[in-house]
């Protein structure tokens, strides 16, 4: 009987597990509550509270302050924050097999927007564009960035601008003023290598493509454009040229070792390097260190390789804000989007970053920033797309080792031009 | 109509069932926990490794592309190589320094105290590990300057930039970090030997190196059996501490399998390839265990 009983009990706890483990739990259903107290088409969009996805949980501060500026008029953003980002990226990647799709997300532009956009898992915001550029709150030419068939996907939750910073106290030691021309600037890095300090930073990891990127912008924008969509080749003369630059570059001692790998921020500030290419981003990891903005540290655009160009190259970076499709609260988060792009959000939220803007009606506290937004887009600049973004994923995958191997090894170029258009071809031909 | 035999063979095996029954009950459970978690993965993986997938959509059948990409890649057969170097070098270093440690230490008074500065690292997580060394292997960073202060050569050596340097340098801090729990293990097993057969060589009169060679390694061999198959299977899957370290880099030069797979299925967004590499390394961990096990077992049954 003792043991009938326990058979029972044992095959009844073996079911119910069984059971709970196909049911799939607690999973709730599309529109079934979860967070939304509306969804936004009753006009009261005001009132949800969006599942808010990021990789970059140390902006955390941030998005809160910007719940403080949307209270009452857009919805609130409930935050999770990676500081991983490939697992962030996968994250994402899952959370679309499943019920719970994100309301809002932070993404990337470039090939990886394009697999959303493909799959039909972003929402559309050709609308949400169309009234911003009419208003005025963003230029056409970053809409570029967001665009697939003619038609837009998510909002910039940012810009960053590529422009060089330098350590005022080690300028001022050398009687160094910033370079206007390319012939300056390297006038300006053989007084620094000759009084022994390093001119620049360079990493060989992460940011291993961006003297690649500076060069042969400052030389060809249209071969540095035309490697992004398969016309010029990595083994065209331009770009052999700028390999062939960045050699020299490296061979006359303007870079740090790559295996130095102490922050770039600590390198500038100390003056171990006396210049850093970096995005806009860089001021606030400067600012941590406390750096103050004009005393410590200045910023200019780096000037063209050519000095024939009619405008001089600079690389812009841009994250978007994506709007999950038919996640549960898709049109309070597409309300959210539009509420982002004005300027009372952009003004709130540079101030906060102490950041740029897209949008050219906030305000820019940082006055350095504020000069180099001012400069950047206005007449005599033409904006490209940075390296990573505007290069198909394979393709990056494979220049990003080629380029850490170049900047380690400094070699003869030609090896690691032609392994990366070996990808490219295969790449393109995949392509039709 | 049994037999009075039959019928009292019956009335045994009833309850022999229902225990029998009652236990696939309890099992079963567990059973398909293992099932869940474990075989539709590695099946969902075996699938996915014939197909081009990014993590979206549906993926699409490729056949064998993805596993003559992988062989035709010069730089997966140096990841195999660094795979090589790790298992060897984890065999060779933190099992066999923490093998003297435990020798060293055996029936010294406070042994335990002798051995917790080697323990310590091993709670420090792997990839805590590799910050921690790559501040003092970087290119003049603590171990350059120091050696450069003592006027000692290699303080010109680029460690973590160039391979396999990079390799070898990471093994030694894969060994900083683990040498102490297997010096730990060993410790346990030389206290579990007995002491009548190693007092009776004594009195025979072997000592030292020949008294280690002829009785205490041969007794500790269960132990070493376990210890170095768990660092084959854990040299196969290192991961952390290159991570944490050079991430696989400069380009790819000190990737090993397990990098590879990580690389290629979240960071280059190539599921295919990636559940390939898996796969490849999944076999061979296996077969080694397997081989390894089997030797180790006959051996200890010939014995």
């Amino acid at each position: 009987m003792r043991s009938r009983t326990t058979t029972g009990l044992a095959l009844l706890t073996g079911a119910a597990l069984a059971l709970s483990a196909c049911s799939g739990g607690d999973v709730p259903e599309p529109g079934d509550g979860g967070n939304g107290d509306g969804n936004g088409d009753d006009g009261s969009s005001a009132e949800v509270t969006l599942d808010f996805f990021t990789d970059k949980a140390a902006w955390e501060p941030s998005f809160e302050d910007m719940n403080t500026a949307s209270d009452g008029l857009a919805p609130q953003l409930s935050f999770t924050g990676y500081s991983d980002p490939t697992a962030y990226d996968a994250f994402i990647k899952q959370s679309f097999r499943t019920d719970e799709r994100p309301d809002l997300f932070t993404w990337h532009t470039g090939d990886r927007l394009g697999e959303l956009v493909e799959q039909g898992l972003v929402a559309e915001t050709t609308d949400i564009w169309d009234q911003a550029i009419a208003d005025g709150y963003v230029s056409e030419d970053l809409a570029a960035n967001y665009t697939y068939d003619g038609k837009q996907y998510c909002v910039p939750l940012n810009v960053v601008y590529w422009v060089i910073y330098y350590n005022q106290d080690v300028f001022d030691e050398h009687g160094l003023d910033v370079p206007t021309t390319w012939e300056e600037f390297t006038a300006v890095a053989n007084t620094l290598v000759d009084a022994g300090v390093v001119p620049l930073h360079q990493m060989n990891i992460i940011f291993e493509f961006v003297w690649f990127q500076a060069i042969l912008a400052g030389m060809d924008p249209e071969a540095y454009d035309g490697l992004s969509d398969g016309s010029v080749s990595y083994t065209d003369p331009t770009v052999v040229e700028a390999m062939e630059t960045w050699h020299q570059m490296q061979s006359d001692g303007y870079f740090i070792d790559p295996g130095v790998t102490t922050d770039p921020q600590t390198l500038l500030q100390t003056g171990e390097t006396a210049m850093a290419y970096f995005g806009t981003f860089f001021t606030g990891q400067l600012t941590d260190l406390g750096m103050v903005s004009g005393e410590d540290y200045g910023m200019f655009v780096l000037p063209s390789v050519d000095p024939g160009l009619a405008d001089t190259p600079v690389v812009v970076e841009t994250g978007p804000l994506c709007v999950g499709t038919d996640s549960e609260n898709e049109q309070a988060a597409l309300d959210y989007s539009a509420w982002w792009m004005g300027t009372d959000a952009q003004s709130a939220w540079s101030d906060s970053r102490g950041d740029v803007s897209f949008n050219p009606n906030a305000t820019v506290t940082d006055e350095a920033l504020a000069e180099i937004t001012a400069q950047v887009t206005g007449d005599g600049y033409q904006q490209l797309r940075r390296y990573l973004e505007a290069t198909p994923t394979p393709i990056y995958t494979v220049a990003a080792e080629e380029f850490g191997a170049f900047v380690t090894n400094n070699d003869d170029p030609m090896g690691h031009l032609e392994a990366i258009q070996a990808e490219a071809d295969a790449y393109w031909a995949d392509q039709g | 109509m049994p037999t009075p035999r039959q019928a009292e063979l019956q009335a045994a095996s009833r309850p022999k069932n229902a225990y029998r029954l009652s236990s696939i009950g309890f099992v079963a459970p567990s059973v398909l926990l293992v099932a869940v978690v474990l075989y539709l993965p590695f099946i969902w993986t075996t699938y996915i490794s014939f197909t081009e997938y990014n993590g979206l959509g549906d993926p699409t059948w490729v056949g064998l592309e993805n596993y003559r990409e992988m062989f035709a890649d010069p730089e997966f057969l140096t990841s195999i190589r660094n795979t090589l170097f790790w298992v060897v070098g984890t065999i060779a270093l933190p099992v066999g320094l923490g093998l003297l440690i435990a020798t060293l230490s055996h029936g010294m008074p406070k042994a335990t105290w002798f051995r917790l500065p080697f323990l310590i690292p091993y709670a420090v997580s792997g990839v805590a590990v590799g910050v921690i060394w790559s501040f003092v292997l970087q290119t003049n960073g603590a171990l350059s300057q120091a050696l450069e202060f003592l006027h000692l050569p290699g303080s010109e050596l680029r460690w973590l930039l160039d391979g396999p340097l990079n390799t070898f340098v990471m093994i030694g801090a894969s060994t900083w970090q683990g040498a102490g729990v297997n010096a730990l293990l060993f410790g346990i097993g030389l206290q579990s030997i007995p002491k009548e057969p190693i007092e009776a060589a004594r009195v025979d009169g072997a000592s030292g190196f020949t008294l280690f060679r002829t009785m205490t390694w041969p007794m500790l061999a269960p132990l070493t059996t376990v210890v170095v198959g768990l660092a084959i299977v854990g040299s196969l899957k290192t991961f952390d501490v290159i991570w944490g370290m050079t991430k696989g880099g400069p380009g790819r030069v000190s990737e090993t399998l397990a990098l590879t797979m990580f690389k290629e299925t979240f960071v280059n967004n190539s599921y295919g390839l990636g559940a390939a590499v898996a796969l490849f390394l999944t076999v061979v961990t296996v077969l080694a265990s397997i081989l390894y096990l089997r030797r180790q077992l006959a051996d200890s049954r010939g014995a």
